[in-house]
């Protein structure tokens, strides 16, 4: 029940954040969150079922050029949210569909490829998607249920509540599935895919499940982008943008439940820190990187744990 | 066609080329060509890399940008002869290359792929800042040798020379590179430890130093790649990273390890994309990476690939 | 089994007691240094504006073919504020600058613009090269109540749209706009006959599109017989434009218009005599070829005579004019303390602290309602000529002439020359505005 306790003072904390903290320092914890729910969904697919994807970027632009697409003609944030998350659903299940037949190397490079499709109409398809220049001026639509009632989301508070609610709401979500027969099938494919197949588990079944909802959570962090930003650009498609969740994972902890979430708050206080003394903050994120591989390939989370990750 | 006194205010790219149709495909692929020769540079280096290290090489494409900025300094700066200054940028990211592998890829062959990924994807990274520190983030532009100016005629119009010394540069190193492999002692030990890296080692091959030495040589052809760039194209910080995707591309259209495959992977790469500005410029880069996707489904192995 | 669950719960709990403690901690450092950089509280009734500092935010591009823009427009802006704070600063409060690099990335852009506003504390912001960028900080300016004066970004709807339509008031532009690629250009090529076919190499993104339109358009209206023979768009990072060059060749225009700017604008010059290109066309207009940066890339090009005089551009300030003192005490104080002419970026920035300087002591006052009443309608005396803010959207009005691009003995660097002047009303739109379509 400590554990509990602790998330409990954790929440708490968060909860009371906007009351001490300044409105950029809210605006920072919202992108801290919004990585760590497309943290979260990436390590699904790599730490818990062993597929490492270059193209989650994808959809977390298909979600935040969708709620983009709507807010500018139906500002409502439910609307928006709930469009986004839907049309990155539908992506991740057509494309998974098509990815997950294929393994390591192959599967990397597919997605990457179908990633990169992606990216490349979002930054060419001017008519639709505002080419280079993106979509500008989306409003932080209010959070409504016509009828019911409307909160207005200008202040930057109010917008934060909404994520973190949101956010909160996915991480449970997500402890449920890791902890599910689900979770422990994926992690049985990810460790022997024969054994698991000869036991009669549909390994594709179980691995096209498993990437869409890698997809969904990236489409649901990336709805909550537009509101925030007030802009969506194409290099929110871009595989370099894929390597976010990819690094703070590594960071935070590749075979835990939290190290997404860790290594997401590191990513940006890492950023944050570095930016402070020097301009080249990637050099120094690139150092962490080698560091990390050649010698501490559980993250940080295996450094307090002293499970040492695996191989 | 627009009819003369309408303006083209519509929106569909317009080309009134006045009935010389043929000579201008010709003429557009004669300049797609020449660009693809530096992604079969950056490509060949990338696809011997896999094909015997079984290292897929993200800092590749920073490999070349480091080529480039070698080149400039030697020959842009410090007044170097050209071809020395190309030598001399090889010799430099062969040292380079040689540090990546033996100090850091070598410790983690017997890892996952996602580390080999990550790790050069460090890389990227690191090379992409550093050359900001030591060069300065502004784009460099160095002057053109004297020897490579003009034009030739071809099909009626002033091709560059200098784009022609690309291509025959390009087709030279292709001979070699295929010479090197099927005819020298050095090039059947590295296909024979691409095929089986345990029988190669059993007969005696010393297998990390020839890995080493095949991911030094693939760094001085991406090195090379950069370096002839130089007087016609920007330095600047993320020229590679912004060719590796191409890269990837090319080598898994061609097939992963093969050489003629990434030939003919760059042709297809360079000439569509000078043929997507004249023709379908909106969804040239989609289609690019639809064929990278469809090969990768129906022929993962590519087309040249078994 | 049991085993297993027991050690990652004790787990659990270290992982998040560490996780609360980092965040803390690092929230807390965020929020300290927060803190630090705030504007101080000031003595009270000693300074008329209330704080020891005035903080300007500025950003631009600092990094890759662009670069030069960035300085440019630091060199500039850190100018005038050594000028400003050596003779006592703004009612007695010094300035300070903190310049950010926008990546030419409009979510950048906009991070920094909030990074700035809420976090630095900056009391004015200015810059932004890009206009894609500008087009995404102008909606949220409000939100963040602050001024911005675009220094660079040049697209018409950021003030026909923003401003004019939509209200946006937080918006100035002391930069000349887009007419200078689009409608100046026109002016300048409806008095040669012979040239009746053009062809564009333009930009893929907002900059580009919006040149173009405006110089189809105006032309188009004084010389209906003009045809738009070819197009070829390259976006941001495009290394060669051989394809480019060779695609709207094939069409055999008589003239060229193209935006890629800065370094980007040197390879395109490099490349186009690579081709031929200026063996065969009549006219080549580089819109802001006029740039110190561009004019420095190809000037051993234009020693050599290798554009045939055929090379035009223009810029949003040229160096060598107007003949006034007050430019070329503007040129030689930037000479001397960075070794280099001045772009128009620079002289742009260097301006906009002088215009800030004047808001400020003429509302005494920091807050944005007060200081944008102030610049409205403002005619200012600048290096570039005296500029008036036009009050109906904010966009500062004065004249810059386009020209040939030639060698004088003058000057190390090439120069406009057979410079073609228009008043600035000959050639700026006026509201209202018709919107142009701004297609392919």
């Amino acid at each position: 029940m400590k554990t509990r306790l602790a998330i409990l003072l954790l929440i708490i904390f968060l909860a009371f954040l906007p009351a001490f903290a300044g409105k950029y320092l809210l605006y920072v914890t919202i992108h801290i969150l919004l990585l760590s729910i497309f943290s979260l969904g990436f390590n699904l697919l790599f730490g818990y079922t062993g597929l490492l994807s270059f193209g989650q970027a994808g959809f977390y632009a298909v979600g935040a050029y969708g709620c983009a697409k709507i807010l500018l003609v139906y500002p409502s944030l439910l609307a928006g949210i709930l469009g986004g998350v839907a049309l990155a659903g539908v992506a991740s299940l057509l494309l998974g569909f098509l990815c997950i037949r294929h393994t390591r190397i192959y599967f990397s490079m597919l997605t990457l490829s179908f990633g990169m499709m992606i990216f490349s109409l979002a930054w060419k398809w001017r008519d639709v998607t505002g080419g280079d220049d993106g979509l500008v001026g989306i409003p932080r639509a209010p959070l409504e249920v016509p009828g019911v009632f409307k909160i207005n989301m200008a202040a930057m508070e109010s917008y934060y509540y909404v994520v973190l609610g949101l956010s909160l709401l996915a991480i449970y979500l997500f402890l449920r599935i890791v902890r599910s027969p689900l979770g422990l099938t994926l992690q049985g494919i990810r460790d022997s895919e024969t054994r698991a197949a000869c036991v009669g588990v549909s390994v594709r079944k179980y691995r096209l499940l498993s990437f869409t909802i890698a997809g969904l959570y990236a489409g649901l962090a990336g709805t909550l982008l537009p509101p925030l930003e007030s802009t969506v650009t194409p290099p929110v498609a871009h595989w370099s943008y894929s390597a976010e969740p990819v690094l703070a994972t590594l960071l935070g902890g590749i075979y835990s439940f939290s190290g997404p979430i860790v290594g997401s708050v590191l990513f940006y206080l890492l950023k944050d820190i570095i930016v402070r003394f020097t301009e080249y903050w990637l050099i120094c994120l690139g150092i962490i990187v080698v560091v990390l591989v050649m010698g501490f390939r559980g993250g940080v989370v295996s450094i307090f744990l002293k499970e040492g990750g695996r191989r | 066609m627009i009819p003369p006194g309408e303006p083209d205010l519509t929106g569909s790219p317009s080309f009134d080329i006045e009935g010389k149709e043929m000579e201008t495909l010709a003429f557009q692929g004669l300049v797609g060509l020449s660009v693809a020769m530096y992604l079969w540079l950056l490509a060949a280096g990338l696809t011997i890399v896999f094909g015997v290290l079984g290292v897929l090489n993200f800092a590749h494409g920073s490999l070349f940008m480091l080529g480039a900025y070698f080149a400039f300094t030697f020959y842009g700066l410090w007044g170097v002869n050209f071809w020395l200054a190309i030598a001399l940028s090889l010799v430099s990211v062969a040292v380079v290359g040689y540090l990546m592998e033996r100090f850091f890829l070598r410790h983690i062959y017997n890892q996952d792929h996602a580390y080999q990924l990550l790790l050069t994807f460090g890389f990227i990274l690191i090379l992409d800042d550093a050359v900001k520190i030591v060069w300065g983030g502004v784009a460099k532009i160095p002057p053109m040798p004297s020897f490579f100016e003009g034009t030739v005629s071809v099909v009626g119009r002033p091709f560059p020379v200098y784009n022609l010394f690309i291509i025959g540069a390009g087709l030279f190193v292709a001979v070699l590179v295929w010479l090197l492999f099927e005819k020298t002692w050095w090039g059947k030990m590295v296909r024979a430890s691409a095929s089986d890296r345990e029988m190669a080692g059993a007969i005696g091959i010393n297998i990390p130093t020839l890995f080493t030495g095949v991911f030094a040589f693939g760094a001085i052809l991406a090195a090379l790649g950069g370096a002839l760039g130089t007087p016609v194209r920007v330095v600047a910080p993320g020229i590679g990273a912004a060719m590796i995707i191409q890269a990837f591309i090319i080598t898994v259209i061609g097939g992963l390890g093969n050489l003629k495959g990434a030939f003919v992977g760059a042709l297809i790469v360079g000439t569509l994309s000078a043929y997507g500005i004249l023709l379908f410029p909106v969804f040239e880069l989609f289609l690019i990476f639809l064929i990278m996707a469809v090969v990768l489904m129906i022929k993962p192995q590519g087309l040249f690939g078994s | 089994m049991r085993e297993r669950k027991k050690i990652s719960r004790r787990a659990f709990l270290k992982t998040a007691a560490a996780g609360i403690g980092g965040i803390t901690l690092g929230l807390k450092g965020i929020e300290a240094s927060a803190q630090d950089k705030t504007p101080a509280k000031a003595k009270p009734a000693r300074k008329a504006l209330g704080v020891d500092v005035i903080k300007l935010g500025g950003q631009g591009v600092i990094s890759g073919a662009h670069a030069d823009y960035g300085w440019q427009i630091q060199g500039g802006a850190t100018l005038a504020i050594e000028e400003i704070n050596a003779k006592g600063g703004v009612l007695g409060s010094k300035l300070e600058l903190k310049f950010m690099d926008e990546e030419l990335k409009p979510a950048v852009a906009v991070k920094n613009a909030r990074y700035l506003a809420t976090e630095w504390g900056a009391h004015l912001l200015f810059g932004v090269d890009s206009s894609g960028s500008a087009m995404a900080i102008g909606p949220i300016l409000p939100e963040l109540d602050r001024i911005c004066m675009f220094d660079h970004a040049s697209t018409h709807r950021l003030t026909e749209e923003l401003v004019y339509e939509k209200g946006i008031k937080q918006i100035f532009r002391i930069a000349a706009p887009v007419y200078q690629e689009g409608n100046l250009a026109a002016m300048i090529f409806k008095e040669f006959p012979n040239i009746k076919r053009w062809a564009g190499i333009h930009c893929d993104y907002e900059y580009g599109y919006s040149s173009w339109a405006l110089f189809k358009d105006t032309l188009k209206k004084y010389r209906p017989d003009v045809e738009f023979v070819a197009i070829a768009w390259a976006p941001f990072w495009t290394m060669d434009f051989s394809s480019h060059i060779s695609a709207v060749m094939a069409a055999n225009p008589d003239g060229i218009h193209a935006t890629p700017w800065a370094g980007e604008g040197v390879m395109l010059l490099r490349q186009a005599l690579m081709l031929g290109v200026f063996d065969k066309i009549q006219a080549w207009f580089q819109c802001m070829g006029a740039s110190v940066d561009i004019l420095e890339g190809i000037s051993n090009e234009v020693a050599a005579g290798k554009f045939k005089d055929k090379l035009w551009a223009t810029a949003r300030y040229i160096h060598n004019y107007p003949d006034t003192p007050e430019n070329k005490k503007f040129v030689e104080a930037f000479r001397k303390r960075w070794n280099r002419f001045p772009n128009y970026s620079a002289e742009n920035a260097y301006s906009t602290i002088y215009v800030f300087k004047a808001a400020l002591e003429k509302s005494r006052s920091l807050k944005t309602a007060d200081l944008v009443k102030a610049i409205e309608g403002m005619k200012i005396m600048t290096p570039a000529g005296e500029r008036f803010f036009r009050p109906e959207d904010h966009q500062a009005i004065y004249a810059v002439p386009g020209g040939r691009v030639v060698k004088d003995p003058n000057y190390p660097i090439p120069v406009l020359g057979d410079l073609k002047v228009f008043p600035a009303q000959a050639y700026y739109r006026n509201p209202p505005f018709e919107p142009l379509k701004m297609g392919k």
